[in-house]
């Protein structure tokens, strides 16, 4: 009865006009800082950072907040209709999102991005709300070799992704996570595969891969096959959209919330992964998963739903606790910290009127979402208009920035650029790309969990499967991979005497 | 899978540039497979330039980055016997699948794209982002095939402004000034659109 | 715009342009004219970037151009130092230099020296502590060091990493019988998670950055490894107290320019630290991350990181 009363306060003070501005601006400027290729929400949230100097402490996090729901959204614009994703957790949106565009359906594409999103950043935010202490008090139960079994169920996912090529995929991703080793390492501060460049020790960071892998490969083909990016009016079924449509895919919706809510709490995971099980789980379960890739509408619902169920998520254990999990709650702390504030347990009893006023407007932000994402989607394809060469230059610009601006290191423009070159052979032979980003991704969290872990129960190696919970991860990811390479391990055997 | 519907394709002349690859070469799945496992095995040699002489806790740096090229060492080599394998029996079948492209591919454009972006890249620390950027827009508007000079004018100089007033203005991004002549350069256009 | 406009204005773009590349570089008298960039040398979130927006704020009032941070962030802050080295030595480059990189230096990271830098002035330095969740079994150091001593190896103590100060720190309790196991944690948020979710035993880290934690009552402090005790935590012992001496691995923040910068333009520079450190907002801002001291500027601030880099570099090599 008491949460309820605060957040009626909460609501009260987020509807201020004020406030309410904020959180709208924060909104719009997430939406399309992520629905531009190469610019991600944590780069938004970093560029926003000094612009919360001059607010308070709750101002600043509705700011902030609102880049982050409106970011981690807006990356599937153009992941849905330019097949670029506009942040990583994108990546599985472009499967069957650009699969839908390319049919025609790009209208029903970003409708069921846009719902399934909203739903699932809403559910997380009301757990959030309600269930922030009994989750942070879970989340403190994990530990590192539960974080290990969380990544290997992830890149376990990965390979269930793309099962009728399961070597060609896992080498994908060894190649990833072998790129996820360079640079220093983890525990020890030694430089990996440097050749003696100083710069190279800076590492290989994820985002820089995907923009190179994605977007330059895209440009190019752009400009090499004179295909056009007007949304086409062609087969297919019809453009409006109606609730049933929604209501078909709401088994996918719900499972990739639910997904999407347990990944979030992990710290270091973050929304891609999230998507990425989410689209594994679902390709497994949905009786259509063997369509998936072709534009299916449920391979589309579940990540989406999953990787804005995270944003909730990930602000569990930074508010109860005080500890970010991510680079963009990382963001928020600094926010907090500048301001003055320390998140903690301490500050539900010394300010809960602030913690509740955030609750709110995480609410508000994802209902408010799917009407930014419609008008920042419709801009969009105002946008895809203008002739395909000038619209192309500006993705290449604005690549080369978003790499420049994840550590403001022109190596890393290099790095975007090796990627680049390399993403658009890889797509040309017809190697998978995705497997590498994402094992860019999870294999340095895997590694560091993985040391730590050991290090942790001083070298015993069986900690991963005498703690219940991790053992618990590692068998469902073990399951997974049977079930997933069941179909093509039988056709194997049935084709071996022929 | 989907390898059956692409059988017939597989018959079309697929050498020849410009006509667009329909099927992977026969021979390239083979090749990267060989190359992978060749890098994999040559690259735990590379992996440290500086190593500490006392003894490190635990299972060291080298550990996983070993495993992992292990593991694509073994993977590869699996993939290559297939790939040899298939060859042998002279399956008609690829591995790999190269897009299915509906109009035409012209390789030459692809390759020049990618020439202006590398060239971009080079250039950005050099002459500095503002320079180099509006290069750029005006060279890829020409490459892409627009002659009109009111596009060709007012997309790289509005382009260039609008990106510098967004990304250094307002972003605070230290966005490269160039070195030397194009320093000074930078400089004073940041002083006359009023960003520094 | 149609072409002759545009002509017009390109005229006048090169009247300009071979204007301003025929004026000389601008004196130090002028400086600051624009905008000069704070590299942060970590990621947003961090004990270092939080200095370094402090100081970029508060230094904007006194020098009247504003400073745009901009986290260059990779390799234990080495990065950033190199785009320190790498920009012009015009002043129009500061960074932010801590005891963690100069450490990294030792164990084999980076190309940078101490002499590379010149240190504007130390702004922030604090000892490090061990640390327990309120509800350990280990309610004092000399529990914890009895504990240690008859089970060698038995505790673990959550780090930054190996062949850093603080793996420095558990070696030379070590040699003084205290045998503890170092779990490098490499993201901050899950070095302090684990003790106070009970699966580390002990965190080894300086107060400011658990200034949340310990104001909640989730984290103790037990022991503070330096030459006396903190002014914050007058209760808690020295290590000295309880037969180990070990200091002088304090967790320093510094502001550095180029080794080249211009002795007046490091000199306006030291004015604004100066003025920024003296001001009620910075004060409030060391003494809530338990910083505070009497900023180290010129000659001596260059020798505390010189001895601080031989200091860590010996004992990683012994």
């Amino acid at each position: 009865m008491q949460t309820i009363n605060l957040l009626l306060a909460g609501f009260q003070s987020a509807f201020e006009l004020a406030a309410f501005i904020t959180v709208v601006v924060g909104l719009l400027v997430g939406v399309i800082a992520g629905a531009l290729p190469g610019i991600s929400f944590v780069n938004a949230m970093a560029m926003a950072l000094p612009f919360t100097y001059a607010m308070g402490a709750t101002q600043a996090m509705l700011f902030l907040g609102g880049i982050y729901v409106g970011g981690v959204f807006g990356g599937s614009i153009s992941a849905i209709m330019i097949n670029v994703p506009g942040t990583p957790a994108s990546l599985p949106s472009t499967w069957d999102g650009y699969a839908m565009t390319r049919k025609g359906q790009v209208k029903r594409a970003l409708t069921i991005a846009v719902t399934a999103s909203a739903t699932g950043g809403l559910v997380s935010a009301l757990m959030l709300t309600f269930l922030s202490a009994p989750f942070a008090s879970f989340a403190m139960r994990f530990s590192q070799p539960e974080f290990f079994a969380a990544t290997v169920l992830g890149l376990v996912s990965v390979i269930a992704i793309a099962k009728d090529k399961p070597i060609i995929t896992l080498i994908s991703l060894l190649i990833g996570m072998a790129i996820g080793t360079v640079g220093v390492d983890p525990l020890y501060g030694q430089a990996r595969f440097s050749f003696g460049i100083p710069e190279v020790e800076s590492g290989i960071r994820f985002v820089v891969v995907m923009i190179g892998l994605f977007a330059i490969g895209e440009v190019v083909d752009l400009v090499a096959s004179n295909r056009d990016l007007r949304p086409k009016k062609t087969d297919g079924k019809p453009e409006r959209v109606r609730l049933r449509d929604i209501l078909a895919v709401k088994g996918a919706i719900l499972r990739g919330t639910g997904i999407g809510c347990m990944i979030g709490v992990i710290p270091g995971a973050g929304a891609t992964p999230g998507a990425v099980i989410a689209y594994g789980v679902e390709k497994q379960i949905n009786p259509r998963g063997a369509e998936f890739g072709t534009g299916v509408e449920a391979g589309l619902a579940a990540p989406e739903a999953a990787k804005n169920a995270t944003t909730g998520a990930a602000m569990v254990p930074l508010l109860t606790l005080g500890i970010p999990g991510s680079a963009a709650t990382a963001i928020m702390l600094a926010a907090m910290m500048l301001q003055g504030v320390n998140p903690g347990p301490l500050l539900f009893i010394m300010d809960p009127s602030m913690v509740y006023t955030i609750f709110a407007a995480m609410i508000i932000a994802n209902v408010l979402m799917i009407g930014a994402g419609f008008g920042v989607a419709q801009m969009f394809s105002t946008l895809m208009r203008t002739p395909p060469a000038i619209l192309a230059a500006f993705i290449v610009v604005l690549s080369l920035i978003g790499a420049y601006g994840v550590r403001n290191n022109i190596f890393d423009v290099y790095v975007c650029l090796v990627f680049g070159v390399l993403g658009w052979a890889m797509k040309r032979v017809g190697f998978p790309s995705a497997p590498l980003v994402l094992g860019v991704i999870l294999g340095p969290l895997a590694e560091r969990y993985f040391l730590t872990a050991v290090a942790n129960s001083r070298q015993d190696y069986s900690v991963f499967f005498t703690r219940p919970i991790s053992a618990t991860i590692l068998f469902i990811a073990f399951v997974f991979v049977l079930w997933s390479l069941w179909p093509t391990l039988k056709s194997r055997i049935g084709r071996q005497p022929a | 899978m989907a390898m059956v519907d692409k059988t017939q394709t597989d018959l079309a002349p697929s050498g020849a540039a410009g006509t667009g690859l329909s099927t992977v070469p026969r021979l390239v799945p083979a090749m990267l497979a060989g190359m992978l496992l060749l890098a994999s095995v040559l690259l735990p040699a590379f992996m440290f330039e500086t190593v500490r002489e006392q003894p490190m806790p635990g299972l060291g740096p080298g550990a996983w980055p070993g495993a992992i090229l292990f593991a694509l060492a073994a993977f590869s080599a699996l993939w290559l016997l297939l790939e040899i394998r298939a060859l042998a029996r002279s399956e008609r079948t690829s591995s790999l699948e190269a897009p299915a492209e509906e109009e035409t591919y012209r390789y030459g454009k692809a390759l020049g794209g990618i020439g202006l972006v590398i060239a971009f890249g080079w250039l950005l620390p050099v002459i500095g982002f503002a320079l180099a950027t509006g290069l750029f827009l005006l060279v890829w508007c020409l490459y892409g095939g627009q002659r009109h000079p009111l596009v060709l004018t007012l997309v790289p100089t509005i382009g260039t402004v609008a990106l510098l007033w967004m990304f250094m203005g307002l972003a605070l991004m230290p966005l490269s000034r160039g070195v030397g002549v194009f320093e000074r350069f930078s400089v004073w256009l940041l002083t006359f659109i009023g960003i520094y | 715009m149609t072409p002759t406009v545009v002509l017009e204005y390109a005229k006048a773009g090169f009247a300009a342009s071979a204007m301003i590349f025929s004026a000389s570089i601008a004196a130090a008298q002028d400086y600051p004219q624009r905008p000069i960039e704070m590299v942060v040398t970590f990621g947003p979130g961090g004990g270092a970037d939080l200095m370094g927006r402090q100081m970029a704020r508060l230094m904007e009032s006194s020098l009247g151009v504003s400073l745009p941070v901009s986290n260059v962030a990779g390799a234990s802050g080495n990065a950033g130092l190199t785009r320190l080295r790498t920009n012009p030595a015009d002043g129009y480059t500061v960074g932010t230099l801590i005891s963690l990189t100069v450490a990294s230096w030792a164990s084999g990271l980076g190309d940078s020296k101490p002499e590379d830098f010149r240190i504007i002035s130390v702004v922030q330095n604090s000892p490090s502590f061990l640390f327990v969740a309120a509800n350990s079994p280990y309610q004092t150091a000399e529990a914890l060091f009895e504990h240690a001593q008859s089970n060698p190896g038995q505790l673990t103590v959550a780090t930054s990493g190996y062949g850093t100060q603080d793996d420095v720190t558990l070696k030379l309790l070590a040699k003084g019988g205290v045998q503890m196991e170092n779990v490098p944690f490499q993201a901050p948020g899950e070095r302090y998670a684990s003790p106070i979710g009970g699966h580390t035993a002990v965190l080894y880290e300086e107060p400011g950055d658990v200034a949340q934690f310990l104001e909640a009552g989730q984290l103790k402090p037990l022991v503070v490894f330096s030459q006396e005790r903190h002014p914050a935590f007058p209760d808690v012992p020295t290590a000295a107290e309880l037969g180990h001496d070990i200091s002088g691995l304090d967790n320093f923040r510094t502001i550095a320019v180029h080794a080249d910068t211009p002795a007046e333009i490091v000199g306006i520079l030291e004015d604004a630290v100066s003025g920024a450190v003296a001001s009620p907002e910075w004060q409030d801002f060391c003494a809530s991350t338990y910083s505070c001291i009497e900023p180290v500027t010129g000659d001596a601030a260059q020798t505390m990181i010189t001895d601080f880099f031989q200091l860590v570099a010996d004992q990683l090599n012994s």
